[in-house]
């Protein structure tokens, strides 16, 4: 059996997510800072990063968590073309998002505002966006394993984004995978099928 | 005689575009036809051949656009995309079950698997014994499943359609001891691409896009695209046509309104929008059951990674299937791994190196969908009104029901194990893979019920049914078994929501037959039907 159980690595690891609920009472207020500063950030004339402006249907905010998700996610590979400079990982998924229905585009942009904001109760106060290599892929993985809604909403997000991705056929080599093969084979098409004799 | 010629390619629909383009229709515009279908896929589109072919002037409405064949990409994201509804994330309220479903001209029968499966006799003695479904006994459905059968070139896969996928399911199988055969499919000579999902782009899926549809296109039958029914018109308990919204495809935005007139309505969205409908249109409903008893035919995909490279995705996608617990358990197997987007359906995925490690092992993959069938308890809702509101799938397993989910998923593994694989990978929201049989029981335990069995197994639904059931009482069933809803006389449903209990087996050849039925009664029944004497 290989189960990965990272306890073994990190003995107090898996505590990082659990004290979730001893310190709810945190959570209000660092959120509620978090809330403000970007506010007054916004106030203040803080601009968005340019790249932000590429997207027509994710908000910026959303746009910073999920290309940090996909660089840590899918790093840079040997033979896989790099998720966010090759692939347009965020462009598909930005295409995705404007052609939800307005009850799941809300519920996603829910799980962003979530998975970006989960770690500040175990991560000194970071967010997911703001956490280093290591840290964010170590966020990642204990919420897999955390709670039936941590790894529901991690699995709905890294489906997400690694099915953008993996969608680019510029992928497929690495996966020796065929790809299209209708054309390259000459298949004919067959048309209508005839109508049945009465 | 009436000359009827198939066009050679694709089927003559009117789309979002050329209304927008047609001055002559405005905003709003009117239609009229003696039978409006709603829905385009294996029901709808069966229901407009018969009903056609019978000189009825039919007129189909599809929500989903019309994608011809010719367009296909095999690209399976660009399918799911354009022609899976909701871009395949139409899920249950907990947003952790997936149900599947094409929305397109051809509905679900353009992206299946191509499985078509006889559902064994018990299965309709016991709609006849429970629901008084006289009619749908075996014998009577005999001729049906012929017909039905022929038109869709069904036929037992041969030997060169089981590809290594199916292979190992094979080698494992007799292994076990476990019954096994070969698929049968609607494919008429299968090109062996494995792409099945994305489209068949050389037309040998008989899905109702290169069938049904240009046949009944032939007899007449006019078709619009991106038309999304928002009611059905009653009067005085009578069905009198239907309101839609014509909208474009890819902005979501409306281009006109659309009325029309009919004194037949044949609903044919699948067992998740039919109930919707009915529900907006407030259609009275005596027994209280519109859009409850949702069964799903649940089902999850073991994944097995083995020594060697397979390329399972090689091939015909469905070979084979294990039916050795059909009748005793109602579960089914069917071998398939299809585009590398499949992959990502499983709970392992892993973070980083893992992850790519992980896909990188595709070609050494093999796959089993694991399916059980459930005791039909979820429901569906319509909430808010015809055009904004919001639909509601409620269902998540029972107890019982996710027990059978962890045993089909322990019988999945046994059988990879079985046959040399070196490492299964469970379909758990968890990161759970086991490289030993032996290991295989302990850690299925890791996977408790928890909350309502929420985000425990990755489980899928491609055969949604039951929600507006058939039978003889109206206190205890929507439509009666002409398919007319028990209360509204012109009104019929044509589609799996008819099924009176859930079905161990994949519904289309089902929905197809119940579909012929019904547009057969209509016919029998067209003088009482059509009172203002129009029909031909």
């Amino acid at each position: 059996m290989r189960q990965q159980d990272f306890s073994d690595r990190h003995p107090s690891f898996m505590a990082g997510l659990e004290p979730l609920s001893r310190r709810g009472f945190l959570r209000g207020s660092v959120l509620a800072g978090a809330a403000l500063s970007a506010g007054c950030a916004r106030l203040l004339g803080r601009k968005e990063a340019p790249e932000a402006l590429e997207y027509e249907h994710l908000e910026p905010n959303e746009v910073r968590t999920l290309r940090r998700l996909t660089e840590v996610l899918i790093p840079a590979s040997e033979g896989l073309p790099s998720s966010i400079e090759e692939v347009p990982t965020l462009g598909n998924i930005d295409s995705m998002a404007g052609k939800m229905p307005p009850q799941t585009r809300e519920l996603f942009g829910l799980a962003l505002w979530v998975f970006e904001r989960r770690p500040m109760v175990s991560f000194s106060f970071t967010r997911f966006s703001n956490l280093d290599d290591d840290d964010a892929l170590e966020y990642i993985r204990s919420m897999q394993q955390a709670s039936f809604f941590e790894r529901g909403l991690t699995t709905t997000l890294k489906t997400v984004v690694t099915l953008n991705y993996w969608r680019d056929e510029r992928t497929w080599p690495a996966l020796d995978y065929w790809g299209p093969v209708t054309e390259k084979w000459g298949v004919t098409r067959l048309g209508n099928a005839p109508l049945p004799r009465a | 005689m009436r000359n009827v010629n198939v066009p050679r390619d694709g089927v003559p629909v009117t789309q979002a575009k050329d209304v927008a383009a047609d001055p002559s229709l405005g905003k709003k515009f009117r239609l009229r036809a003696d039978v409006v279908i709603v829905g385009s896929g294996g029901g709808g589109s069966v229901a407009a051949y018969e009903l056609a072919k019978a000189g009825l002037d039919v007129l189909v409405l599809e929500s989903g656009r019309y994608y011809p064949s010719s367009r296909f990409t095999e690209h399976l994201g660009d399918s799911m995309q354009l022609i899976w509804r909701d871009q395949a994330g139409q899920v249950n309220t907990s947003a952790d079950v997936v149900f599947a479903e094409g929305q397109c001209m051809g509905g679900s029968t353009v992206i299946g698997g191509c499985v078509m499966q006889h559902p064994p006799d018990w299965v309709f003695q016991r709609w006849v014994d429970n629901h008084g479904l006289a009619d749908l006994a075996p014998e009577k459905l005999a001729p049906y499943f012929n017909q039905v059968g022929q038109e869709q070139q069904v036929h037992v896969n041969e030997s060169h359609e089981i590809n290594a996928c199916a292979h190992k399911v094979i080698q494992g199988c007799e292994r076990m001891g476990f019954s096994w055969q070969p698929v049968t499919r609607n494919v008429k000579r299968c090109a062996l691409t494995g792409h099945c999902l994305a489209g068949c782009p050389s037309d040998r899926k008989m899905s109702a896009l290169v069938t049904h549809l240009p046949w009944a296109s032939a007899y007449g039958a006019r078709m619009f695209a991106d038309t999304q029914v928002t009611q059905v018109r009653t009067r005085s308990g009578r069905a009198t046509g239907v309101d839609a919204v014509v909208m474009d495809p890819d902005s979501g935005s409306e281009v006109a309104r659309m009325a029309v007139d009919a004194e037949v309505v044949v609903v044919a969205g699948g067992a998740i929008q039919t109930p919707m409908l009915l529900q907006r249109s407030q259609i009275s409903d005596p027994s209280g059951q519109l859009g409850k008893n949702l069964a799903v035919q649940p089902f999850t995909q073991a994944l097995a990674e083995f020594p060697e490279d397979l390329h399972a995705f090689r091939g015909a996608l469905v070979g084979v299937q294990v039916d050795e617990f059909f009748d005793t358990d109602g579960y089914f197997f069917y071998s398939g791994l299809a585009e590398p987007e499949q992959m990502l359906a499983q709970g392992y995925l892993g973070a980083g190196q893992d992850h790519i490690d992980f896909m990188k092992k595709y070609k050494r993959m093999a796959a089993l969908n694991a399916f059980s069938i459930d005791e039909g308890n979820g429901e569906v809702q319509w909430e808010g009104d015809a055009v904004n509101g919001s639909k509601k799938i409620k269902w998540n397993p029972g107890r019982s029901e996710f027990e059978n989910v962890k045993r089909t998923a322990a019988l999945a593994a046994r059988i990879f194990f079985s046959a040399g694989a070196s490492r299964v990978y469970l379909p758990t929201y968890q990161h759970l893979a086991v490289d030993s049989v032996f290991d295989l029981d302990q850690t299925l335990d890791q996977v408790d019920y928890g909350l309502n069995g929420m985000y425990t197994f990755r489980m899928n639904s491609f055969s949604a049914q039951g929600t507006c059931r058939m039978g003889l009482d109206k206190y205890a069933a929507v439509v009666d078994p002409d398919g007319e809803c028990h209360e509204t006389k012109g009104l019929f449903v044509a589609d799996g929501s008819l099924f009176p209990e859930p079905m161990p087996a994949p519904p289309q050849w089902t929905v197809q037959v119940v579909a012929k039925h019904i547009a057969n009664r209509i016919l029998e029944r067209r003088d009482g039907l059509f009172i203002q004497g129009n029909s031909a």
